[in-house]
């Protein structure tokens, strides 16, 4: 849904999902409640710049008008970049970047998430980098860097490591990924 | 020739900043009249004042100008000053070159500094024709009125009687208690209204000091602080209250249906009947306009006899009543009683009125399910038409989804500009004790700014949120009916930026609160104005909020503006207290700046009789001849018969023509 989109369409609120704001807040967005709609992360949030339709403070409104499917139809919660600024300036202690987190797991279960972040979760699993950029080994060694990062790239059994904690996750459970063990 | 001393105060910057106060003072000192003239940083501290006085005492000055702020303020602390230096205390006169010339003339330092020079010499002009005056006092009647009995009005009562004065408590529906005994719970502690107020409401009944009028209205007030005579119409109740003891038989038996008013019209009274159950005093009156006459029982007339019983035919009323308070064969005046209550001291507290749904033809007032927060008090409430149960007016089916309006009315230049301030508490508490009730129903409130300020009011909100009340900013541009009784709101989320329309079963309109009907002409009858938006005005906004333009008459609760209970209790408190204060002392100081006439050569015309607005001046006859006569008492001093008199021989001490004229040619040389 783009901005322009959002203007025209009439949001019909009787069909809104009042159990949407209990499923956030059970999924760790628990101060929901308190945001009172002041616009102060909002001020402060990349996604808000860039012209997403839902950045924090539009998502916990939609999220308490209980628009499921307008939040689902929209990819503006993974375009969420983590800085926590949000966080740390909410003057409600609110934690917006929890509730942006919340909605990415309802997301999730519903499968409703984009073809970039199944490509990140896969790169996770594959590499231990949720971006992982294979052909940059000869610019390191042009460097002076070795050609893969003392990571899980270089370090095959911290991968093992690292692929059988997320096999542990809910995410083996939903099957987005492939996540077989290897050599099984 | 008299010896005028004259004082420039620099006011710190407020008057230095913009007038040499230093040249003023020089051109001050060549005034004719004066023998000195000094300037100060603050005039009106204790040691400019002491200037004044220590000029005063070793002699060198029998008259002080003071050039500085405003008389309104500062006029009594100078008079003081001079008064303590041993001058008569009306020897003074004030130039106010603050806020008529440093002020507005901030930019033109020049020209503020000339204007300052002209008012300086004007003032100068009239000292040098100033007379010591007398100031007269004039004995207390030690009893108080205080007009409406609501919860404001209730208060001052009780405060007043408490304090061992008599009090008249007028109010003019059958029972005390007012808008607040329609409410069902209040906030911000969720108390229920009738257990808070009935007490109060009983206490004000059995005060031994308070005579309660209820039923009855003011018709004309007259006189001054002190001494008011205050007319009050006690309007014809058909019931004997003396026998009355307020059982309801009659209610019972009485056929005639009348839209409640207590129940904002959801339900039907009787003709006869007692306001609600908790009234105080619990007595019946007819509402003769709707009494059907049951039986041809017309009052005042004789029953006809039953042709085979002998028995009188008598209305159901009348055969119910025990006590034979309702007597119908009584001739009643059906104007009531009129009479005369002097005072000392006069509250009004008159209290509101809230708007009802019909002028909001966006949000569909013809549905029933429409209603006011006012209605919606009524049917929360357990006296109310549902005895206390959730249901919608149309079917009385439990609304599944209720959406709430405010500002309606408020905010809007099309009924009342202004905040009522108590909307969105009262929207939130509505929305709280449904949610507390029935958690499985929607709420949605629609409002434009939630503005909870007030004691623990923020954490009422907060508290509001957290249960799950659907806050949503946008005001709803349009109810629409829908088929099966629904209604659908649309409105603008402005925290989505989308548009948005709902279904709900019931839509709550937080209508304004808007004076009281007739508060106008009472303020009219009493001389006070009211402001634009229809409230009394008082004298000032920040220092004197509960005094009037009329000394003696105090304000309190909503007649003043929009408050909720916790203040209007405040202000009516503080009205008491000011109201009390000329009771205590026992008698009032009348300024003698008043007009008086030169009997001798009055001709008797009568122009300043019908000009006086305090009906000060009469026509006696002494020796065959009518001249005019200034009850000083009532004179309040504003001069509009010394202006009109075309004879010229009415004189307004303080502002006489020679004074005035010595003014005008001092500003215009």
């Amino acid at each position: 849904m783009t901005n322009e989109q959002a203007v025209a369409d009439i949001i019909n609120l009787s069909e809104g999902d009042s159990s949407l704001a209990n499923e956030i807040r059970e999924l760790g967005g628990e101060e929901l409640l308190e945001c009172i709609q002041c616009a102060k992360c909002a001020a402060a949030c990349p996604l808000a710049l860039a012209g997403f339709s839902f950045f924090n403070k539009r998502v916990i409104q939609a999220v308490l008008m209980g628009l499921r499917d307008a939040l689902l139809d929209d990819s503006s919660i993974w375009a969420c970049q983590s800085c926590n600024r949000c966080t740390e300036i909410c003057p409600r202690e609110v934690n917006p970047f929890e509730i942006i987190q919340a909605m990415r797991r309802v997301a999730i279960r519903e499968f409703a998430l984009p073809t970039l972040s199944i490509e990140g979760l896969k790169s996770l699993y594959d590499t231990g980098h949720a971006v992982y950029l294979a052909g940059a080994g000869n610019t390191r060694n042009k460097v002076g860097l070795p050609e893969k990062p003392p990571s899980t790239v270089a370090n095959p059994e911290a991968l093992k490591e690292l692929q059988a904690i997320l096999r542990k996750t809910a995410l083996a459970e939903l099957g987005i990924i492939p996540m077989e063990e290897p050599g099984v | 020739m008299p010896r005028i001393g004259v004082y420039i105060c620099h006011c710190g910057e407020n008057i230095a900043g913009a007038v040499n106060v230093e040249e003023v003072r020089k051109y001050a000192e060549q005034l004719p009249g004066v023998v000195l003239a000094r300037n100060y940083l603050f005039m009106c501290s204790d040691p400019g004042q002491e200037l004044i006085k220590q000029d005063i005492r070793n002699g060198l000055i029998d008259r002080v100008v003071v050039a500085a702020c405003t008389p309104r303020t500062h006029e009594p602390i100078f008079r003081k000053a001079v008064e303590d230096g041993g001058l008569n205390k009306y020897l003074l006169e004030m130039a106010n070159i603050r806020d008529q010339d440093s002020w507005p003339h901030w930019q033109d330092k020049e020209g503020a500094t000339e204007k300052a020079k002209k008012l300086v010499a004007s003032a100068v002009a009239k000292a040098a024709y100033l007379e010591p005056l007398e100031d007269r006092f004039v004995e207390v009647t030690r009893a108080s009125l205080v007009v409406g009995g609501g919860v404001s009005g209730m208060f001052a009562a009780l405060d007043l009687a408490n304090m061992g004065y008599k009090v008249y408590l007028v109010e003019k529906n059958p029972s005390v208690g007012g808008n607040m005994a329609k409410l069902d719970k209040t906030f911000p502690t969720n108390d229920c209204s009738a257990c808070i107020l009935t007490p109060i409401m009983v206490q004000v009944g059995t005060h031994p000091n308070i005579e309660l009028l209820t039923y009855s209205e003011v018709e004309s007030v007259e006189g001054s602080v002190g001494n008011f005579k205050v007319k009050v119409r006690k309007k014809q109740t058909y019931i004997d209250w003396d026998k009355c003891t307020g059982c309801g038989d009659c209610v019972n038996a009485c056929p005639a249906k009348v839209p409640n008013e207590f129940n904002e019209g959801m339900n039907n009274r009787k003709a006869i009947y007692i306001e609600f159950p908790q009234a105080v005093p619990k007595r019946a009156v007819v509402d003769i306009e709707h009494c059907l006459n049951c039986a041809k029982r017309v009052m005042g007339t004789q029953p006809r006899i039953h042709s085979k019983t002998g028995e009188p035919i008598l209305a159901p009323c009348e055969k119910a009543c025990k006590t034979g308070a309702c007597d119908r064969s009584r001739a009643y005046n059906p104007e009531g009683e009129l009479i005369e209550l002097n005072v000392g001291t006069i509250i009004i507290a008159t209290g509101y009125k809230v708007m009802d749904k019909e002028p909001f033809k966006e949000y569909s007032p013809q549905s029933p399910n429409v209603i006011t927060a006012m209605q919606l008090e009524r049917i929360l409430s357990a006296t109310g038409p549902t005895d206390g149960q959730l249901k919608r007016p149309s079917d009385g089916e439990k609304p599944k989804t209720i959406a709430f309006i405010s500002c309606v009315g408020s905010r809007d230049k099309r009924f009342h500009t202004y905040c009522s301030k108590v909307c969105c508490m009262y929207m939130l508490k509505e929305a709280r004790l449904i949610k507390e009730k029935y958690p499985n129903i929607n709420i949605y409130i629609f409002f434009i700014d939630v503005r909870t300020g007030g004691k623990d009011f923020e954490e009422y909100y907060n508290y509001c949120r957290n249960l799950g009340i659907r806050m949503l900013r946008g005001r709803v541009g349009a109810v629409d009916e829908l088929p099966g009784d629904r209604l659908r709101v649309r409105a603008f989320d402005v925290d989505l930026g989308a548009p948005v329309e709902l279904e709900a079963d019931l839509v709550v309109l937080a209508t304004a609160i808007e004076p009281a009907p007739a508060l106008e002409e009472l303020g009219r009858k009493m001389g006070i104005t009211c402001g634009s938006e229809g409230f009394l005005k008082e004298l000032h906004t920040k220092l004197y909020p509960v005094e009037t333009s009329v000394k003696g008459i105090y304000i309190a609760g909503c007649a003043q503006g929009p408050k909720d209970i916790p203040e209007s209790v405040s202000q009516a408190r503080a009205a008491s207290s000011a109201a009390a204060v000329p009771l205590t002392l026992g008698k009032v100081i009348v300024e003698p700046l008043i007009s008086e006439v030169n009997q001798r050569k009055c001709s008797g015309c009568g122009t300043c009789v019908q000009l006086c607005p305090y009906s000060a001046i009469s026509l006696v006859e002494d020796k065959g001849k009518l001249h005019s006569k200034i009850d000083e008492a009532l004179c309040a001093g504003c001069g509009i018969c010394a202006a009109a008199c075309p004879s010229g021989v009415i004189t307004l001490h303080g502002f006489t023509n020679t004074q005035i004229f010595a003014q005008i040619k001092a500003l215009a040389s």
